[in-house]
Formats: structure tokens, C-alpha cells, sequence
């Protein structure tokens, strides 16, 4: 530890903490003063809690669509959590087994990591979209006809798309994280489970499971936080109704009639609370060991 | 080549409420090797950065030939590290390493090489200019941080632990390197360690640390044989103190009380198995073959006495009964303080 | 003087009757296998697991390479229709087409322009954050890596609206440096943890050694401290720029329709259906990502990765 009597750590942090408070101080100042109707671009400057009152009762335009769309998101967001969680389980328990095979393994999951969420809709667009490639394959095949009578898999009215766009880029992300831990695990442990007799199934439950659980858990969290206040996915890969939460938000944000903004402004920040306090959570756990 | 002044230094940590190092001197003379003995935390390595200046005390002061070096950087003062990691630079060669000192003080690229060579060759590794740190053994690194910290002819060389991460054939291998290498150039050196052996067989002056103050500061021969107070006895391997009758064969209860001890070293600790005069009997606990000698140790009275015969040496029995003999050409008086 | 170990006296060895082994059925001939507890599902043929095993690799490998092959399947072909399962007919008229367009041209300036100065600058008022927080403990450390980390949890809409606002009044909304400063807020936060993880992994040591060997704090700097921490320094800075490159939100809330990248370009052609041009779009937009990740790909343990875009 070096003493620098004339250097505090303060130095070094002083311009990434100024811009970063700054930045994020003021954006979310301003934002949540426009949510409470302190716009001075329409002259109004009284603090009114009309835009979240009028959510959370379901009034006006974004009031009615406000509790559909938060059902939505909760139910993609959550699906896509759950379900990619189990499968990465799966995956990075399959992964670890296999030992000295971690190179091509290691590499195809970073690479769908560093993959943009954009470009990986704007694929699923073109592969299941009624006319996309699937569907090609499948008329070719004569098991249809028409596109019309392909599924509606992407920009359906259930969210099939957009979760299964989450699906299959947060497992990769989730394996990852278990096989950081199971990698800092000796193996012994699940060896001496087989010794002693456990089937895979009950190594998986028994000795994996509670192994990963704490950095499961914390991932899943953050997932499930990201993909309940993600904007670009739900927007490509939706629907006008229902939609998800980010999506409704900037519709109002956007609208051109400027006293919506306060409502949409209000959505996001009813998001932010949510992910915070899922954030938070997950951070509690992370750091139980 | 430099004689050094260590003067009342103290230093305290902020997390930590007692000081590191308190009121801390030490004088080592030009040319001089002094060892600074004592477990881990008594202050050794806070002290080596001191005298480098990479940290600043909160009191007290460092002097080179009597000049305060106090307001020196770092990179001035030519008091060079060597760590029980080589750390040497991974991107650099051998000879770029050992070159270093050399290079960023200004010197030709014909003297650096030059010197490089003559170094390699002082340490038993001619020819290995190219090859990269990754590539040496433990030992070799360390000789090359040697070198590397030799060839800048600094005033004062300060040794961590050098040796303490290495094979013991290949740490005795370099104690004698490193002894005849400072012994040729003359190079004043503190030697940090927690191995008595490796303390006594290098340095000229040996000085026990215990919780930042020095208990003990005398040659090795004396301290070996002739440890003045408790701790620095027990810190040279006696166990075992008696009062004044128990020397003399008389039981009596504990140490605790006394305030003068006498100690004797294991290594002159008589066992047999007739009483003679002075002897006490005692109870074989357990004997325990070591190659060149025989350990014991014999509960006496409420003492457990160890001691070592050279062999051929008798292999007692557990539970024999045996006496034990404290010969009194070398009981030593020891002060009971710490 | 090495001593070997003594024998263990005969009582330290379990015996039958100690408590480790009381717990085991014995059956005939002590076998040690055979034990009775069974597995709750039947599923235990070997079998059932290798065929999914293998075919869980097939299908990782698949969802992994897929997108790009269907991308350059799109964007070469000419002539497409449905039903037919694959182009018979190849050309490059489409990139070459959607290359010369102005507008692609300039969101793909804009773009690289952005990023580049995005990675350069969150290097720079990174570098010396990450460095503190790695290395030294001082009060105050844990709210500063609060703050520091805040805006990786804070939805990028709700900053993105907020700053719009708060734009609009400066007169920064709808220029590149506000898009920049906009950018800054996700790509900070990223290097400065990765580069903190790497210097709390970093033995000042090697500096110490530099300085009293008589080098200066400042050659100390640029021959040892940056040579040392430069691999995470490049992965941050390739990391940094592909989050700029990536953003669409913020640009989108910032740019007020001024400033125009490809994700934005991508974006509204993904709404209006061409397949090709969408394909081509993306090729272009994945050249960076797929040239990061080969570059990195060694230095990668995948924890670096996070959910930034």
C-alpha cells in the first residue's frame, strides 16, 4: 500500500464519478420532475401526480394500457428468466463435463455473447418471421402452403418471439456464469457423489445445484431485470397490443401531444424502481458465498 | 558500500491500532550483511519499505553515511529490493532485465552489455541473455533478480525473504551465492527472514524482531549460544529454563516467578539411565530418530525437557524412566522478560 | 535430516466397527457398490444421456453460427421467394448497392466515429478510477463503486428520456458530442470494472522493483505499468467500442432524429421488410463484433462480457 500524502484515490475517481453523477443525477432529476408534470416547455410548472395516479387507476391513455402491459412484461420477462435458467444449468453442467473441450465451447458462447440483442432479433425476424426461412423450409417440405399458414412466431400477440429472442441469448450468458463457479469448485465433489452412489439427476440436484444457486440466482435476477426494461427487442419483435412495458413508455414519451410525456416518462421510472429493487436483491445474493 | 542509520522509526498502519514498527534503530556498518529475524508481521517487510521510500514514516528518520535520505524518491536513493518473487519484467529478456537499472539511468548500450555479461557470469548462468523469465526455474530467476539488482552497484541491498519460496537444495545453493557474491562486492545488506538457519549463516549481526522492536542484536555465534532474555532464547530453539535449584537437581515448581533463568541449549541436555549427581529423573514421552541425532522429550517433574544427543545416541522407550543431566558448563543465565 | 513419518500406531486405522462404516448395508461379499437408495426417475440408461448430450451440442453450435450463415444467405441472393428453401440465384448487388448509399455511408461514419472517440474517452476517465479501486482501500470506496455502478442497473430509457430533456435545455440534444457524453454513461461503468478486476490481480510489486532500480515514476508508467496491465487495457477498450456501436436507445432518445447510426438505420429498414437490405444492413453492422471477438478471443475467460447490450 503506497501513501501519496499528495494524491487522494479522489483524484483518479474525480472525472469518471463527475461525469457519471452528473450524467445520471441530472437525467433522472429531470426525468422524474417531468413525470410529476414540472414541464417548462408547456409552461407548467406545478407538481402534480397526475400521470402516476392516473396509471395506476387506469385512466386515460396510457392509465388503460398501463396494467396490460405491465402483465406482459412480467410474464415474458419471467418466462424468459425461468426458462433460460434451467436450460443453462443444463448446458454449463453438460459444458464442465466435458473436460480439456473448453476452447470451441468457450468461444461459440462468447461470441453469442458480444452478438448485439439487435442484430439477434433482426435474425429471428428473418428466420421465423411467416415468410422467413423456416417458413421456406417448411413450404419446400410441402408441410405448408402459404406463409399465411405458418405460425405467427415473431411480432405475435403471446411474446413467443421476444422470449424466445431471451431464450437463447441469456443462456449463454447464464452458462457462463455457473461454469465460473462450478470451475472454482474442485471436481472432487460430485465425484465423491458418484462414489457414494448419486445418479446424475441427483448430483445435478444435490451437489450442483446449491453449489450455483447463489450465482444463479444473482444472474437470473439481472437478467430478468434487463429484459423487463429492454426497449429494442420487445419494439422489433412485438406487437402495437399487447405491449411491453419500454415499449409503451417511449410510445407516450414520443407522443406529440407533450403532456403524454409526463405519462410515459412515469412508466419508465415505475420500470427503473422495479429493476432497482430486483437489482438490489440480486446483489445481496451475489455477495452470499 | 554505504553505512546505514536507522533511527527511531515508527510507522502505523491506519486500519491497525497498534503501530507496525515503534521507535525502531538499527545501525548496520559498510559492507556489513545484518539479518533481521522475527515471525511474520513483526514489521520487517514495513521496514524495507521505509528505508526505500516507498512508504514514509510517521516518525524517525533513514540515513545514508549520515545524511538523511528521508526526502529522497524512490528511484534516487540505491537501495535496492529483492522479493521472495523474482518479479522479474515478463516482457523483458534476461539480459534487458538485468540491463534495466542500468538502462534508465542513462548508461551506453556498450557498458550495459558488457556488464550484463560479466553479471550472467557471476551468477552461474552465462549465455542465457535471451531466454525469458517464463523460461527459468525458480532458483534462476531469483539469480537473475540478484544480478539484476547488483548491476546498478547499489549503496545499500535490502533481501525479503529471498530464498523462502525455493527447494532447499537450491536455497542452500544460493545462500552460499548470495553470502560470497556480498562478502566479494562488499555490499551493505539487510537480509529479512524468518529462517534462523539461513539468518546465521549469511549475515554478520543477526537482530531479533519481535512486534516491531528489536529484542535481540548481537553475532550469531552469541546469540546462538548465549541468548540474553526469554524470547530471544526461545526464538533460538531452548525450551527449556530452570530456576536455580533445578539446575542443580533440586525439584521445585514452575519458572514463572523468577526473574533469573537458566537456560540450556537441547543440544547439551544429558539423558541416561543412572542418576548421577545434579540429575533429575524423568519419564521417556517420546524419541524420535532424526538421521544425525536422537530428539527426546522426558517429562520432569511438571516440565516437558527436550533434548537432542548426537548418535550413536540410545533410543528410549515410551515411558522409560531415565535421568536427565543439565551440564553446568552450559547453563547460561537468561532474563525472564520478553 | 529428512525424518520419515512414523508408522500410524495400529489404533489410528477405522476399523469395522467404527462409525464411518456403520451406515453402509452390507450385502453378500461386502460389495461396496451396491447400495439402496434409488434414483427418483427410472432415467438411468446411459444412452438417453449421450443422445441428448449430443444433441444439445448440435444445437448450441447451431443457434451459435446460424444467424450469420442466414444473413449471408439473404444478402447474397438475388430473386428470392418463398417457398424456395434456398437462393438459386447470387449476387452482390445488394452490398454494393446499400454501400454506396449515402446514408449508410454517413451512419457508418457516424457510427465509427462515435465509437472510437466513446472508447477512447472512457479510457481515459477510466483508467485512473479503475486503478484506485483496484488497488487501494480508503473510505468512501464503496459508495464510489455504487455510483460507478449505478448506471449499469439503471434502465437506459429512463436515462435516455431524462437526458433528453436535460439535452434539449443545453442545446446538446441532436448533436455528436451529446450522442458521445450520451454513450459515456454504459461504456464508463464496463471499464472501469474491467479494469479494476485487473489490477486487483496486479502485484505493485513489479513497480516498486522499477522505481528502485532507478527508473522515474513516469518511465516506471509507460515501461512497466502499461506493458503489464495492456491486454485488459485492449479488451476494455475493444469492449467499449462495440457498446457504442451497439447502442440504439440512447442514440435514438439523444440523436432527436439528427444524428443517425447504423443500429438506427437497422432498426427501420428491420420495420419496413426487405429481407435482403435487413440482411445486408446487419452484415455490415456485425463486421466489428465478429472482428472483436477474434482478436479477443484468447484473452477471454467470458466474465468480461456483461449485459450491456
Amino acid at each position: 500500500m503506497r501513501s501519496h500524502p499528495l494524491f487522494s484515490p479522489w483524484f483518479s475517481l474525480a472525472p469518471a464519478l463527475t461525469i457519471v453523477t452528473v450524467l445520471l443525477g441530472a437525467s433522472l432529476v429531470y426525468g422524474v420532475a417531468q413525470s410529476l408534470g414540472l414541464m417548462s416547455v408547456i409552461g407548467q410548472d406545478t407538481l402534480s401526480l397526475d400521470a402516476y395516479r392516473n396509471l395506476f387507476t387506469g385512466q386515460g391513455m396510457a392509465g388503460r394500457e398501463f396494467w396490460g402491459s405491465l402483465a406482459f412484461s412480467l410474464w415474458v420477462s419471467i418466462a424468459s428468466t425461468l426458462i433460460s435458467s434451467a436450460l443453462a444449468l443444463l448446458v454449463a453442467v453438460w459444458l464442465s463435463e466435458r473436460r480439456g473441450s473448453g476452447g470451441a465451447e468457450n468461444l461459440a458462447l462468447n461470441w453469442n455473447l458480444a452478438f448485439p440483442h439487435l442484430v439477434w432479433s433482426v435474425a429471428l425476424l428473418l428466420f421465423l418471421s411467416q415468410s422467413g426461412l423456416l417458413a421456406r423450409w417448411a413450404a419446400a417440405a410441402g408441410i405448408i402452403q402459404t406463409p399465411a399458414d405458418f405460425p405467427v412466431l415473431v411480432r405475435d400477440r403471446y411474446g413467443i418471439g421476444i422470449t424466445l429472442h431471451y431464450v437463447s441469448k441469456e443462456i449463454p450468458f447464464l452458462a457462463l456464469i455457473i461454469l465460473a463457479v462450478l470451475r472454482t469448485q474442485p471436481a472432487g465433489y460430485d465425484l465423491v457423489a458418484e462414489n457414494l452412489g448419486a445418479s446424475r439427476w441427483q448430483r445435478l440436484r444435490y451437489v450442483t445445484l446449491p453449489q450455483v444457486a447463489p450465482a444463479l440466482l444473482s444472474g437470473a435476477l439481472l437478467v430478468f431485470a434487463f429484459i423487463f426494461s429492454s426497449y429494442e427487442v420487445p419494439a422489433l419483435l412485438g406487437v402495437n397490443y399487447p405491449r411491453m412495458l419500454p415499449a409503451l413508455a417511449l410510445r407516450f414519451f414520443n407522443d406529440p401531444d407533450l403532456r403524454s410525456r409526463a405519462d410515459g416518462m412515469a412508466i419508465s421510472l415505475v420500470i427503473t424502481v422495479i429493476v432497482l429493487i430486483v437489482a438490489a436483491v440480486s446483489l445481496k445474493k451475489g455477495e452470499q458465498k | 558500500m554505504t553505512q546505514v542509520n536507522l533511527v527511531s522509526l515508527t510507522k502505523r498502519y491506519p486500519n491497525q491500532p497498534a503501530p507496525v514498527l515503534k521507535d525502531f534503530s538499527l545501525s548496520v556498518e559498510n559492507g556489513e550483511m545484518v539479518a533481521l529475524l522475527g515471525p511474520s508481521g513483526s514489521g520487517k517487510s514495513t521496514l524495507l519499505k521505509l528505508i526505500t521510500g516507498i512508504e514514509r514514516p510517521d516518525a524517525g528518520d533513514v540515513q545514508f553515511d549520515g545524511v538523511s535520505i528521508l526526502n529522497m524518491p524512490s528511484n534516487k536513493r540505491g537501495a535496492v529490493f529483492m522479493f521472495q518473487k523474482s518479479y522479474l519484467f515478463p516482457f523483458l529478456s534476461v539480459a534487458e532485465n538485468i540491463g534495466f537499472g542500468l538502462k534508465v539511468q542513462g548508461a551506453s548500450a556498450e557498458t550495459i552489455r558488457t556488464e550484463v555479461t560479466h553479471m550472467l557470469e557471476l551468477i552461474g548462468l552465462p549465455g542465457m541473455e535471451k531466454r525469458k523469465p517464463a523460461q527459468l526455474s525458480g532458483g534462476e530467476q531469483q539469480r537473475v533478480a540478484l544480478a539484476r539488482a547488483l548491476v546498478t552497484r547499489p549503496k545499500l541491498l535490502l533481501l525479503d525473504e529471498p530464498l523462502s519460496s525455493l527447494d532447499t537444495e537450491v536455497r542452500l545453493n544460493l545462500q552460499e551465492a548470495i553470502r560470497s557474491i556480498q562478502r566479494e562486492l562488499g555490499i551493505t545488506t539487510i537480509l529479512v527472514t524468518h529462517d534462523l538457519g539461513e539468518a546465521m549463516a549469511m549475515s554478520y549481526r543477526m537482530a531479533l524482531l519481535l512486534n516491531g522492536e528489536i529484542v535481540a542484536l548481537d553475532k550469531p555465534e552469541n546469540l546462538f549460544h548465549r541468548p540474553r532474555s526469554l524470547a530471544a532464547a526461545k526464538f533460538m530453539g531452548v525450551s527449556t529454563f530452570l530456576t536455580g535449584d533445578q539446575a542443580w537437581g533440586r525439584q521445585e515448581a514452575g519458572v514463572e516467578s523468577c526473574k533469573k533463568l537458566y537456560a540450556i541449549r537441547p543440544e547439551h541436555i544429558r539423558i541416561q539411565k543412572e542418576a548421577c549427581k545434579n540429575s533429575m529423573p524423568g519419564v521417556v514421552s517420546d524419541c524420535i530418530f532424526r538421521g544425525e541425532y536422537v530428539e527426546y522429550q522426558v517429562a520432569v517433574s511438571e516440565m516437558t525437557v527436550r533434548a537432542q544427543m548426537p548418535m550413536p545416541a540410545p533410543m528410549f522407550p515410551h515411558g522409560e524412566q531415565v535421568h536427565v543431566r543439565f551440564p553446568a558448563e552450559h547453563l547460561f543465565e537468561v532474563e525472564n522478560r520478553v | 535430516m529428512k525424518n520419515p513419518l512414523p508408522p500410524p500406531s495400529p489404533e489410528r486405522t477405522p476399523g469395522r466397527n467404527s462409525p464411518i462404516f456403520k451406515n453402509q448395508k452390507w450385502g453378500k461379499g461386502q460389495n461396496f457398490e451396491q447400495n439402496n437408495t434409488t434414483p427418483p426417475l427410472k432415467i438411468r440408461s446411459l444412452d438417453f444421456w449421450g443422445r441428448l448430450g449430443g444433441g444439445l451440442r448440435f444445437g448450441l453450435y447451431f443457434v451459435l453460427a446460424a444467424p450469420l450463415l442466414l444473413f449471408i444467405l439473404y444478402a447474397f441472393s438475388n430473386r428470392w421467394f418463398f417457398p424456395q428453401p434456398f437462393p438459386v440465384e447470387w449476387t452482390s448487388a445488394a452490398l454494393v448497392r446499400t454501400l454506396s448509399d449515402t446514408r449508410v455511408l454517413a451512419g457508418l461514419l457516424d457510427s465509427l466515429g462515435i465509437a472510437a472517440i466513446v472508447s477512447l474517452l472512457s479510457l481515459a476517465l477510466g483508467f485512473p478510477a479503475a486503478r484506485v479501486l483496484g488497488l487501494r482501500q480508503f473510505r468512501g470506496r464503496q459508495i464510489a463503486w455504487l455510483v460507478l455502478f449505478l448506471p449499469t442497473v439503471v434502465p437506459p430509457l429512463a436515462i435516455g428520456m431524462g437526458l433528453n430533456i436535460l439535452f434539449l435545455q443545453t442545446g446538446l440534444a441532436g448533436t455528436f458530442l451529446g450522442v458521445v457524453l450520451a454513450h459515456l454513461i454504459p461504456t464508463l461503468p464496463y471499464v472501469i470494472f474491467t479494469l479494476a478486476g485487473a489490477y486487483a490481480r496486479y502485484d505493485e510489486n513489479f513497480e516498486f522493483q522499477s522505481l528502485v532500480l532507478g527508473a522515474s515514476p513516469v518511465r516506471t508508467f509507460l515501461t512497466v505499468t502499461l506493458r503489464l496491465i495492456a491486454p485488459s487495457l485492449v479488451v476494455a477498450a475493444l469492449f467499449a467500442f462495440l457498446i457504442s456501436w451497439s447502442q440504439y436507445l440512447l442514440t435514438l432518445l439523444i440523436g432527436s432524429g439528427r444524428i443517425i447510426t447504423l443500429p438506427i438505420l437497422l432498426f427501420s429498414a428491420a420495420s419496413g421488410g426487405n429481407p435482403v437490405t435487413i440482411a445486408v444492413l446487419s452484415l455490415i453492422f456485425l463486421a466489428p463484433p465478429v472482428l472483436v471477438i477474434a482478436i479477443t478471443a484468447r484473452h477471454l475467460r467470458g466474465g468480461e462480457i456483461r449485459e450491456q447490450y
